[in-house]
């Protein structure tokens, strides 16, 4: 009575009402994650129905005979997709939200494939006729989402090696493997008959390389500053003063193009802070600026040491009572190099009380008044 | 001839007619065609020969055109023979007008790189566009006398004979600044900064316009460069920076200087004015207006424009005799300011009335939503006939 489809619909059915009933009595107040095993209930026990109303889409013949055409089929990997994906959600369900949705998709995917795998091994008696209507089916699917998984793998492969090297060694690996695909793709080029298996195992060795330095690289975890760093919480307060993080800013790259538009350029000259705006002559230790305009300089260190510029521009009152003093920098600049500094006064000076200024932490008798008009 | 060609052809004739003679006119501040400064006069040289070279090119066109149509009109003569391509002629048909237009790019270009060059230039001047004015303001400059900043609007002073460089950038969104007379174009961006050279060779007033269609009131956002004589500069510089002194106790500017206290101060800055208890008032535009600016009033009336050169501060008469001042006694006379006779109080009195009636603008206080509650404009302030007679007699102090 039941054919071999609907029997797994039953159970996958069953099982989905069980996990549903054990979520809502287990997870108090999560209505996403009942109302999504519900949906897959109700999904998996219409296509139950179906199987069992149309004979599993055998409707020449019953359940009892074997069709006339039929062919030895090959075993099948969907069965066991499809299982791991019900097995991953029940376990996702316990653990953690991204383990459900893996086991959903596998789940989806699986029983997709499964279903038009099924469809096309009886569609004739020629196998390979049966593989090229699959293909003409599935391919427009599997390819595409084959190549976004696979880039996605790499991807992050990629990202895990960089966060677990250091910036020197991330630059060297990099310019290597830069070199190496190149070297691939001159070998191919000059190799036109190269035999496919060879492409595709050279390809192979590459991918798997990557993704296996991604698993080390997610193994070992971040590197050290990358840890600090964070721990410092450098990220989320921007520090204007003198430094005292030890990871933060090193070897900021820092090349400033013209076409950024400066007002001015201010230089630190052997621990001296000089300023030279645009289509003047003269050096000069004070700069007007437009109110409420957004306003760029560059700053070029040429002092031995890392240094930054920092634009003192008034006060706020961030809450009664409380003001703080308003900052904004540039990083740390190695000798040698330069940064854009974008900012923006909205006051005049006559508004402060104390005169705005450009001034590098740590050397305090140097600074370049900016004057509001 | 039928008669709907005649009056077609007559018809032509006279829009020409109108068209050419419209390029006749005296009265043209803004013609291209009237250079006052070297920058103007390179664009000058190299524009009138490359109209030349086309007028004639365009010439010999239609007159080919014009010989092909009625030479070879259907006559219902035979098919001439007909030939396939003549390599000279073609060859020849190529060459040429490729010779023609790189031997005006190689004068083009030079053009181009002498009004980009920065490097020679005497004097700085930032330039601010907003809806719908302009605001220059001069950083220090010792050689010139300017030992603080200078900030005014509307009227942009140079002194002639000096290589003046316009840094030119914009608080709102895209606008142009042009001077016909004195320079070509240049677009001044929001974030970033543009250069324009500029230099007249003697003392006048040259008019400009916005070239860049800018929201509303873009047909009035107009500018004038005032070019003074070195000494003439030298003295407007130190009365640039001077504060404004408060009026006498008493008087109907005093009581003017308060309505300015009480309406005009959230956004207009006067340098030197004093709030009752004696501390500074400062003028908040950043927290009134879209753009964060509004025009510094300090020295209004040493200007002879006002809203954004939209409108005389002196009277018809006044304005005539300052324009048309000699170049000697021009600097003379646009120093002596804005007079109690030469004020066009008509039109100051409708700005202050309602200025948003005067010059479109993003003013009405029920539509402010997609500009956070700010004005881009200035707003009708609901001020009573008798606040607008104190506020124009403050005003009036204003030099």
């Amino acid at each position: 009575m039941f054919t071999n489809g609907s029997k797994y619909f039953i159970g996958v059915t069953g099982f989905s009402a069980v996990v549903l009933v054990i979520y809502v009595v287990l997870v108090d107040g999560a209505v996403g994650g009942a109302v999504a095993l519900a949906s897959i209930m109700l999904a998996v026990g219409l296509l139950a129905g179906l199987a069992l109303f149309n004979r599993d889409g055998d409707v020449e013949v019953g359940d009892a005979a074997a069709p006339a055409n039929a062919v030895p089929v090959g075993s099948s990997l969907w069965p066991l997709v499809t299982t791991l994906g019900i097995v991953a959600m029940g376990v996702g369900l316990i653990t953690h939200e991204i383990v459900f949705l893996l086991g959903l998709t596998a789940l989806v995917a699986g029983f997709v494939e499964w279903v038009i795998q099924g469809w096309s091994e009886s569609a004739s008696s020629d196998r390979r006729f049966n593989n090229a209507a699959r293909g003409r089916l599935i391919h427009p699917l599997e390819f595409p989402v084959i190549a976004t998984v696979g880039a996605g793998v790499i991807v992050v492969s990629f990202s895990r090696i960089m966060l677990a090297i250091s910036k020197t060694t991330g630059a060297v690996l990099f310019t290597i493997v830069g070199a190496l695909v190149l070297a691939g793709g001159v070998f191919f080029a000059v190799r036109p008959n190269l035999k496919k298996s060879v492409a595709v195992g050279l390809c192979v060795i590459g991918a798997v390389g990557v993704v296996a330095g991604g698993i080390a690289g997610a193994s070992v975890g971040k590197r050290d500053q990358l840890v600090e760093a964070n721990e410092e919480d450098h990220f989320a307060h921007k520090e204007c003063g003198e430094e005292k993080s030890k990871y933060f800013d090193f070897n900021s790259e820092a090349k400033v193009s013209m076409r950024s538009n400066p007002m001015a350029t201010i230089e630190f000259v052997d621990g001296k802070l000089q300023a030279r705006e645009l289509g003047l002559k003269k050096l000069t230790d004070r700069i007007t600026v437009q109110k409420s305009n957004n306003i760029s300089v560059i700053f070029r260190n040429k002092t031995e040491g890392e240094y930054r510029l920092t634009l003192f521009y008034g006060e706020k009152e961030v809450q009664e009572g409380v003001v703080e003093e308003l900052h904004n920098c540039t990083q740390m600049i190695e000798s040698g190099e330069e940064q854009l500094l974008t900012f923006r006064i909205d006051r005049p000076s006559i508004a402060s009380e104390k005169p705005y200024k450009f001034y590098v932490p740590g050397v305090e008798d140097q600074s370049i008044e900016v004057v509001v008009p | 001839m039928p008669t709907s060609v005649r009056r077609f052809v007559a018809g032509a004739a006279g829009l020409s007619a109108v068209a050419l003679l419209a390029g006749c006119a005296k009265n043209a501040p803004q013609d291209t065609w009237q250079p006052k400064g070297p920058n103007a006069q390179k664009i000058d040289d190299l524009q009138k020969p490359v109209f030349a070279i086309a007028g004639i090119v365009g010439l010999i066109v239609f007159a080919a055109v014009a010989y092909a149509v009625f030479r070879f009109k259907d006559r219902g003569q035979p098919i001439p023979e007909q030939t396939h391509g003549k390599p000279v002629l073609e060859i020849g048909m190529t060459i040429l007008p490729a010779l023609l237009l790189a031997g005006i790019g190689v004068f083009t270009f030079r053009t181009i790189f002498d009004l980009a060059k920065t490097d020679d230039t005497e004097m700085v001047i930032n330039v601010t566009g907003q809806q719908w004015w302009w605001e220059y303001d001069y950083p220090v400059q010792t050689d010139y006398g300017i030992t603080n900043p200078i900030i005014t609007s509307g009227q942009l002073v140079i002194p002639t004979g000096t290589k003046v460089l316009l840094r030119e950038t914009s608080r709102d969104v895209i606008h142009s600044y042009w001077i016909p007379a004195l320079n070509g174009k240049r677009d001044a961006v929001p974030g970033r900064v543009h250069y324009l050279r500029l230099e007249a060779d003697k003392p006048g007033i040259y008019a400009g316009q916005c070239t860049e269609f800018c929201g509303l009131s873009h047909a009035v956002m107009r500018m004038e460069a005032v070019a003074l004589d070195k000494a003439d500069f030298a003295a407007w510089v130190k009365g640039q920076l001077e504060l404004a002194d408060s009026p006498a106790e008493g008087t109907l500017a005093k009581e003017g200087e308060s309505v300015f206290l009480n309406q005009c101060v959230r956004c207009h800055q006067v340098n030197g004015l004093k709030k009752a208890d004696g501390s500074p008032a400062i003028a908040a535009p950043e927290e009134n207006v879209w753009s964060g600016a509004a025009p510094n009033l300090t020295h209004l009336m040493t200007r002879n424009t006002f809203a954004g050169a939209s409108w005389d501060l002196l009277t018809k008469e006044c304005r005539k005799d300052v324009w048309e001042a000699p170049g000697g006694e021009f600097g003379k006379k646009y120093l002596a300011g804005v007079t109690e006779e030469c004020l066009n109080q008509t039109d100051l009195r409708r700005w202050l009335r309602n200025a948003p009636a005067m010059k479109p603008m993003y003013a009405d206080p029920t539509k402010l939503g997609p500009t956070d509650g700010k004005y881009r404009g200035m707003p009708n302030l609901g001020l009573s006939e008798d606040d607008i007679d104190k506020l124009v007699a403050y005003l009036a102090t204003l030099k």
